[in-house]
């Protein structure tokens, strides 16, 4: 396992995955009738799928770490597992410190409140208090770059001004694991440096980053080890140009 | 390793690893654990009651006056249709307020009902997202309905002290019980149907019929004394009709607000109709029973909303 000397050091586990499996019962009917007139015989009228196989893996604190694999691999569902959003069908999650999401960003946000509204809400749904969030409101407004929009509804917000307070909150709320999914592609080429910055800021804090993303480029920059998914198992876990590689042989077959 | 690195990795360590929930789990287990994250997220759940009750009613002129439009609306209707063309205020003194007295407390229960249905799916995108303890969701919708109610309420105070029929009796106590069922029992609902929803969407229009049907299965624009007098009275029918929890808190209801003062007591006396004949003998009795059951109840649809929420980000 390719560890940076920085990790070596006596660094705690945040994350431990053991044994993880989840199914999805695909059901072909939806409405209340199909379910009544098939019941008893539905195991004809649904499939299962296996996202994640056996999956196992530890994360210590401070690593960053890149999912790859194709589309369907299971990265996201391994992503939504370790953030709780999906519970697992067999297996265990383990993890410690505060966690945040950059799944979907805004996606929290509700249009008819104002940016300061949701500012808040968001903080909230995030698992911080009301008064966190006040110590934190003007490095998030400042971070965003909204300047006197924070006190319009965010249903007049241009899609960038959006994004920008979404992903503003996010790393203001200062995570031990922050989970990203393809999102780092916002906003102009402005604020990506910034983000790119910000990122990188957290690495150096000692946070743990679990970042999917199918960019060679960005992987390379930001990640210290890679983990390559494929039909739901683990592939390739080890360090960044070893588990690319992986990842173009797997597209070859 | 920088220091702030360092710094971070002990206070993790000093952390003890919290284990995700995997699996269907034991359908009867975590119950205090549940009570405790909802605790924690006390202040998550203020805020979404807030954001559904500015939902509601958004960037409309009226905005909260709207919800008391909406009920005195109704109330008019059935105080002319029911009470004068059908002459059921004949049988009924002061109809006016028995009837708003009913409508009230049924608005919170159908308003329970109805908002906190769609309440999973309206939030998807956050579900789908974020974890938070999902029960905020349908709870919010009956914080919001609650808060409606009281609004409500104040009203119907307003209109008794009016109408000069305060009624200050001991009764008026029955105004918690009363109510406490048909939260209790709302609650409960809105965590089943809100989690079946996501399963079956018919839910939510059952749940639109159900209203409907369940609104006449209760007395509230027509008496209880009607029910017993006719051919149903003493009856299983009777007994089946006050198994509802939601028809005995109506009636408990109205025996706080709407018996007592002395302008209905002097009504009944002249049209010589027995005020004890209006509610059943065994009102206390039922309405403990129902604490006691809408509890069980209530627990039983916790556990079930716990089972279902695993694979609500799936299903959705």
């Amino acid at each position: 396992m390719a560890k940076t000397p920085e990790t070596a050091f006596d660094a705690p586990t945040v994350i431990r995955i053991t044994n993880l499996t989840k199914r999805f019962v695909i059901r072909k009917e939806k409405n209340l009738k199909d379910r009544l007139v098939n019941f008893g015989r539905s195991n004809k009228h649904k499939d299962d799928f296996y996202a994640l196989r056996d999956v196992s893996l530890e994360i210590p604190a401070g690593q960053t770490i890149g999912l790859v694999g194709h589309n369907g691999s299971g990265k996201s569902t391994l992503l939504k597992t370790v953030g709780g959003i999906i519970r697992p069908t067999k297996g265990l999650v383990e993890r410690r410190g505060q966690i945040a999401a950059l799944l979907e960003l805004g996606a929290g946000f509700h249009p008819d409140l104002t940016g300061r509204e949701n500012i808040y809400m968001n903080g909230s749904i995030l698992g911080l208090s009301r008064k966190q969030v006040t110590e934190k409101f003007d490095d998030i407004v400042e971070f965003s770059g909204i300047g006197e929009f924070i006190e319009t509804q965010v249903k007049f917000y241009s899609s960038g001004m959006y994004v920008r307070l979404a992903f503003a909150i996010a790393v203001n709320i200062d995570p031990d694991i922050l989970l990203v999914d393809e999102v780092l592609a916002v906003g102009d080429e402005e604020f990506q440096q910034k983000c790119m910055n910000r990122i990188k800021q957290f690495q150096r804090d000692g946070c743990s980053i679990v970042l999917v993303s199918h960019s060679a480029e960005q992987i390379r920059e930001m990640c210290d080890r890679v983990v390559v998914l494929k039909n739901g198992a683990i592939i390739y876990d080890g360090e960044t140009e070893g588990g690319l590689a992986a990842l173009s042989s797997s597209f070859e077959e | 390793m920088t220091d702030s690195a360092r710094l971070r990795a002990e206070r993790l360590a000093a952390q003890p690893l919290v284990k995700l929930a995997s699996g269907p789990g034991n359908f009867f287990r975590g119950t205090l654990a549940g009570i405790q994250e909802m605790w924690e997220r006390r202040e998550l759940q203020g805020i979404l009651v807030r954001r559904e009750m500015k939902n509601r009613y958004k960037d409309s002129t009226l905005g909260f006056l709207w919800t008391l439009i909406k009920p005195v609306a109704m109330l008019l209707i059935y105080v002319f249709v029911i009470g004068e063309l059908l002459s059921a205020s004949r049988a009924v003194p002061s109809f006016p307020i028995f009837v708003f007295a009913g409508l009230t407390l049924w608005g919170l229960y159908s308003d329970m009902l109805t908002s906190s249905t769609m309440s999973i799916l309206q939030n998807a995108a956050l579900i789908k997202k974020v974890y938070l303890p999902r029960q905020v969701f349908p709870f919010a919708s009956v914080g919001s309905a609650v808060l409606n109610f009281l609004v409500q309420f104040c009203v119907l105070i307003v209109a008794i002290l009016l109408l000069q029929q305060v009624p200050i009796t001991w009764d008026l106590l029955y105004i918690f019980p009363a109510v406490l069922v048909v939260v209790i029992f709302g609650a409960g609902l809105a965590l089943m149907l809100s989690s079946l929803n996501v399963f079956f969407r018919d839910v939510q229009y059952l749940v639109d019929v159900a209203v409907v049907m369940l609104f006449w299965a209760s007395p509230i624009v027509y008496s209880f004394r009607a029910l017993s007098e006719s051919q149903y009275g003493g009856t299983w029918v009777e007994q089946l009709y006050l198994l509802n929890p939601i028809t005995v808190a109506i009636i408990a209801f109205q025996r706080a607000l709407w018996l007592g003062g002395p302008a209905v007591q002097q009504e009944f006396a002249e049209k010589g109709i027995d005020p004890a004949m209006t509610y059943p003998a065994d009102l206390d009795l039922r309405l403990g029973i129902l604490v006691v059951v809408g509890l069980v109840f209530l627990w039983f649809a916790d556990r079930l909303f716990h089972r279902l929420q695993g694979n609500f980000a799936q299903e959705i």
